[in-house]
């Protein structure tokens, strides 16, 4: 590296964004790819790579390694794997800002939509149209990712469900039915409290119905319910972060409020449920610890609970109105500044198909993507029945109850969401902390959300 | 008289003992984490004494991470910008604070300004340079900078050479030396202690940096040990016991370079004491 | 005068390569990210200027954290700054004392939590603070005093986590005792021949010796405290209901988590502003106090 050329390069790009911050609109700022990957095109016969960014724990990693060198083996395509640790959207924000974004990559959903919106991301569309073998019907209808009808800028990296995990060995003791795992079946909320009552304890071994139950000394919690999974509760009543129409405030109307309600209420009227402060003091493991006996979350929580020691079950959520569960999932998106899009999509297409990351599903951190491995015995048998990740009971609670009443988390399709929620989330510490009801807080802030509200992705 | 005394430093030995428990806290937590199961690491109240004892925590950790490469990575730039940081730092100090030339006030006001910003909004202008210098993936953005000067580094040094008497110089000048040797012979020998602190904040800079080699680097076989601890943690879940475990061995050698470095402070004693 | 000329090249030369360093790797995208906060940036879009729309929005309460930020952080400098320096002076100083022994271990204990990664320190103070099973709060119960929520609580937030920084001050405590090397011995010699008792020594030598010292420790202290991030971002997310959303912080949000470049850049050079009339003031006031032997 010359010094001068050093140079050159670091006051230059001072001078060009000063120009170009002044020059206001001026083209797409598209072309500025031209120089950056083209070292190996000098040697005749153009040899693909592509760049795939991805995040994830060391088990993960190894997983999605191991896929794209397959994919390399068969394909001949070169790919070059970029793991980031932490700090993702940090990283990929700097490489899109600096056009030098990866061929393609997990994206976090806010951000995903948002620069697909702005024309940053391919639409797949056009490559799923002309793609004879790949099936938009084979793929879940939830998991894809739109920006308007017609621009598709992926579909969820993986299948994440919500449901009800427990301690079976805590109910029986505590003579408390198992929760049932069929979404017809599922407990009612005042059964449910009931239940979980019966199994919050006091210091004196007393139980949440005893009169002398003193709500200052719990010893063991009937439910850990993160605030973060509200969303569950609320669509299970009947309610959404938004208005039907997209033009309202939904987590402001009777419903939300009437479900939000109720999860502060396990904490401060019934007691059942630790409050933010005594969830700081419970360790990530309370129900093996058995100081909490059910919890609420989602199926990634299997990878770890098959790691440890106590008898799991899972069930259904406690339905409100109606039994349902939330479904999530951050997409894989392929950037529109990718030289390759064919080879892309093919690289797309690959890590789509469950076979390609089988011990990630197995293991119990995702689920698949295809409609068919939830339908077809021969393959639910190859992940969700028969291993430790994936107790009795899970392909009814958590397979079944999520491509059947699997309802998508507003991420995936509410516009400028990380704003409104930069509103709602301090507003609801109110509520969690029990300072302020449902009501009155989520009303306060409706006025302040409402001018951020711009409706549906998609729509 | 001597009752006294002896009361008074039976005081501080006791505030220093006190201090030092709390200050042991952290890596006492940290030791006992790294040889327990992830699940005990979280007991509360917490458990002080691990349990079994794992001592595969430390073989597993250091075995899933390519961990000696990212420690080889780690050292190559550390050490490139210890000299750096030393060389530059001193140079640019000695001028603002011993000599005068025009300018130098505002320019020393630049300095200062030029801590003054988040770097939130600072990191994509930079960023965008070192890829149209086409540096990026390596590591000369990470070493570069720091060869020629940091303003903290420039500004503590100047504090301490502006406290060296002038007439040590004036001597000096008389006997016909310019400003390289007063620099050479004068100012640097006697500022040892400043010139050891400044050489462990650059060590521990560059060697827990996490930030600037997550935006420059890429592939992971050029990765520091800094993003290597970051591979323990994800999204949704942590595999805790391992990352206290690879924690305690990353900063093993700071507390070695440390407890190394700070010996020196003493000798700064007998030569600082000399005064003109 | 050839002699004055002489020392003016001089130091031109050796400021040279930090001064062309500073432009290059600093200034210059600081003033690009100046001519940001005059624009509409979403990193994905073209930049367009918008004028100072970006900071009006700011001042008339478009933009619902902007005033909430800037108090929490003044909350925060206000009690960190002294704080942290009276502290580590002390600290330092007792580190220093020359009976001390085993000085080499008390130095490197005392620097240990500045070296311990967050991850692992962040987890003790969770359980420090832990209103159910925490230390604090058993120390509290144990005199009869009434507990604390500390960081859960918006009235504490922001003294629970001064609390927390002024653990990791290892770094400033190093600088003074390096300071207090500088001390000539011969200083306090004399005094001890002119009668002075313990507590005139330290307030009419090693004070003033030290103000060069004391003085980089209050700017820096000063500029780090504005800057304040990492514990918000680890402990508190900015919680609770926006309590310790620092300024640094919000900056950090509006840049990387909501893509606004350019907002961001016009809140962050407010910041800048701030903390270059703090530092004047300090400076101004420095030349009644600090105490320069070179300038003598």
């Amino acid at each position: 590296m010359k010094f001068s050329k050093f140079l050159a390069g670091i006051a230059l790009p001072a001078l060009l964004a000063v120009t170009v911050s002044l020059s206001g609109c001026s083209g797409s700022g598209g072309s500025a790819q031209s120089e950056g990957d083209s070292k190996e095109g000098g040697k005749g016969e153009e040899k693909v790579t592509l760049k795939f960014a991805f995040w994830g724990d060391t088990i993960e990693k190894k997983t999605v390694t191991d896929a794209l060198k397959s994919f390399e083996q068969k394909t001949g395509i070169q790919v070059e794997p970029m793991h980031i640790p932490a700090d993702y959207l940090t990283k990929l924000t700097t490489m899109v800002a600096g056009n030098v974004a990866p061929d393609l990559g997990y994206l976090s959903s806010g951000a995903a939509l948002s620069w697909g919106k702005d024309g940053k991301l391919l639409n797949l569309a056009p490559l799923i149209e002309e793609d004879k073998e790949f099936k938009k019907e084979d793929y879940l209808d939830q998991v894809w990712y739109e920006i308007a009808p017609g621009n598709t800028i992926g579909m969820s990296t993986a299948v994440e469900g919500y449901g009800l995990m427990y301690n079976k060995d805590m109910l029986l003791e505590a003579g408390v039915e198992l929760p049932p795992t069929q979404a017809d079946k599922a407990w009612d909320w005042d059964t449910f409290i009931e239940y979980a009552k019966k199994l919050t304890l006091d210091d004196q071994g007393r139980n949440a119905l005893d009169p002398n139950f003193n709500p200052n000394k719990i010893k063991q919690f009937g439910l850990q319910y993160d605030p973060y999974n509200m969303m569950a509760a609320v669509v299970s009543n009947g309610g959404n972060f938004l208005t039907e129409d997209g033009n309202g405030f939904g987590l402001a109307k009777p419903e939300a409020i009437d479900a939000i309600q109720k999860l502060a209420d396990l904490m401060y009227v019934h007691h059942v449920s630790p409050t933010p402060l005594q969830t700081k003091s419970l360790p990530d493991m309370a129900l093996q610890t058995k100081k909490v006996a059910m919890t609420v979350s989602g199926n990634w929580a299997l990878q770890a609970f098959a790691e440890q020691d106590f008898n799991l079950g899972v069930g259904v959520l406690p339905k409100l109105m109606k039994s349902n569960t939330l479904l999530d999932g951050a997409p894989t998106v392929i950037f529109k500044s990718t030289k390759h899009p064919k080879e892309a999509w093919m690289l797309y297409k690959y890590m789509a198909d469950p076979e390609s990351v089988l011990p990630l599903i197995e293991g119990g951190l995702w689920m698949p993507l295809k409609k068919e491995w939830y339908t077809n015995p021969d393959l639910i048998n190859k992940w969700a029945s028969g291993n430790k990740a994936h107790p009795e009971g899970y392909t009814d609670a958590y397979m079944k109850q999520t491509i059947e009443n699997g309802i998508r988390t507003p991420g995936f399709e509410v516009k400028n969401l990380d704003k409104i929620n930069a509103l709602v989330t301090p507003a609801l510490d109110l509520v969690w902390t029990g300072k302020k009801s449902a009501e009155e807080a989520l009303k306060e802030i409706e006025p302040k959300v409402q001018p951020l509200i711009e409706g549906y992705y998609g729509k | 008289m001597r009752k006294s005394r002896r009361v008074s430093q039976i005081i501080v030995y006791a505030i220093l003992i006190l201090g030092s428990v709390f200050c042991l806290l952290p890596l006492f937590w940290l030791v006992r984490s790294s040889m327990m199961s992830s699940m005990q690491i979280f007991e509360m109240p917490p458990k002080w004494i691990p349990s079994p004892f794992r001592f595969q925590n430390y073989t597993e950790a250091l075995t899933t991470i390519d961990f000696l490469r990212f420690f080889r990575n780690t050292l190559t730039i550390t050490a490139s910008c210890l000299i750096g940081a030393l060389i530059s730092s001193s140079l640019g100090a000695y001028s603002y604070a011993r000599l005068d030339w025009p300018g130098k006030k505002f320019f020393f006001g630049l300095l200062l300004a030029s801590m003054m910003l988040p770097g939130a909004v600072t990191l994509i202008p930079t960023f965008i340079g070192w890829r149209l210098a086409d540096l990026i993936n390596t590591y000369v953005p990470l070493i570069l900078p720091v060869w020629f000067g940091s303003a903290f580094d420039i500004f503590l040094l100047r504090q301490f050479y502006a406290g060296i008497p002038r007439d040590l110089d004036e001597a000096a000048y008389v006997d016909g030396a310019g400003p390289w040797t007063i620099f050479w012979r004068i100012i640097i020998p006697l500022s040892k202690p400043p010139l050891i602190v400044i050489g462990l904040f650059s060590f521990m800079n560059s060697w827990n940096d996490f930030m600037g080699p997550l935006v420059y680097l890429n592939e992971e076989s050029k990765f520091t040990l800094a993003l290597g601890l970051q591979m323990f943690q994800s999204l949704h879940s942590a595999q805790w016991h391992l990352l206290m475990a690879a924690s305690t061995v990353v900063i093993l050698p700071v507390i070695i370079v440390f407890f190394i470095g700070q010996r020196y402070f003493i000798e700064g004693i007998t030569l600082t004491g000399m005064k003109g | 005068m050839l002699h004055k000329r002489r020392i003016a090249v001089a130091g031109i030369l050796f400021a040279l390569p930090s001064i062309f360093g500073i432009m290059l790797f600093v200034i210059l995208p600081m003033l690009t990210s100046l001519l940001l906060s005059f624009t509409d940036y979403r990193i994905v879009n073209t930049p367009k200027f918008i004028g100072f729309t970006n900071y009006k929005r700011l001042f008339d309460g478009t933009d619902p954290y902007f005033y909430n930020s800037l108090w929490v952080t003044f909350k925060y400098v206000i009690l960190r700054v002294p704080l942290g320096l009276i502290v580590s002076f002390i600290a330092a100083f007792l580190l220093n004392m020359e009976f001390i022994r085993g000085k080499s271990v008390f130095r490197t204990i005392f620097y240990l939590p500045a070296i311990v990664p967050a991850v692992a320190s962040s987890m003790i103070w969770i359980w420090l603070f832990s209103p159910d099973l925490g230390l604090f709060n058993s120390f509290l119960e144990a005199l009869n005093l009434p507990t604390l929520n500390w960081l859960y609580s918006e009235n504490t937030v922001v003294p629970s986590i001064v609390i927390m920084s002024l653990w990791g001050m290892g770094s400033t405590i190093i600088i003074f005792l390096a300071g207090l090397q500088g001390v000539p011995r011969s200083l306090y010699e004399a005094a001890i021949v002119d009668g002075a008792g313990a507590v005139r020594k330290f307030r009419h030598i090693t004070i003033p010796m030290m103000t060069p010292i004391i003085f980089f420790n209050l700017i820096m202290g000063s500029i780090g405290a504005f800057q304040v991030f990492t514990e918000a971002l680890i402990m508190t997310q900015g919680g609770p209901n926006n309590a310790s959303l620092f300024y640094n912080y919000y900056i950090y949000r509006q840049a990387f988590q909501f893509g606004e470049m350019g907002q961001a850049s016009a809140i962050a050079w407010i910041l800048f502003i701030i903390i270059l009339i703090v530092t004047a003031i300090f400076f101004r006031t420095s030349k009644t106090w600090v105490f320069y032997e070179s300038e003598v």
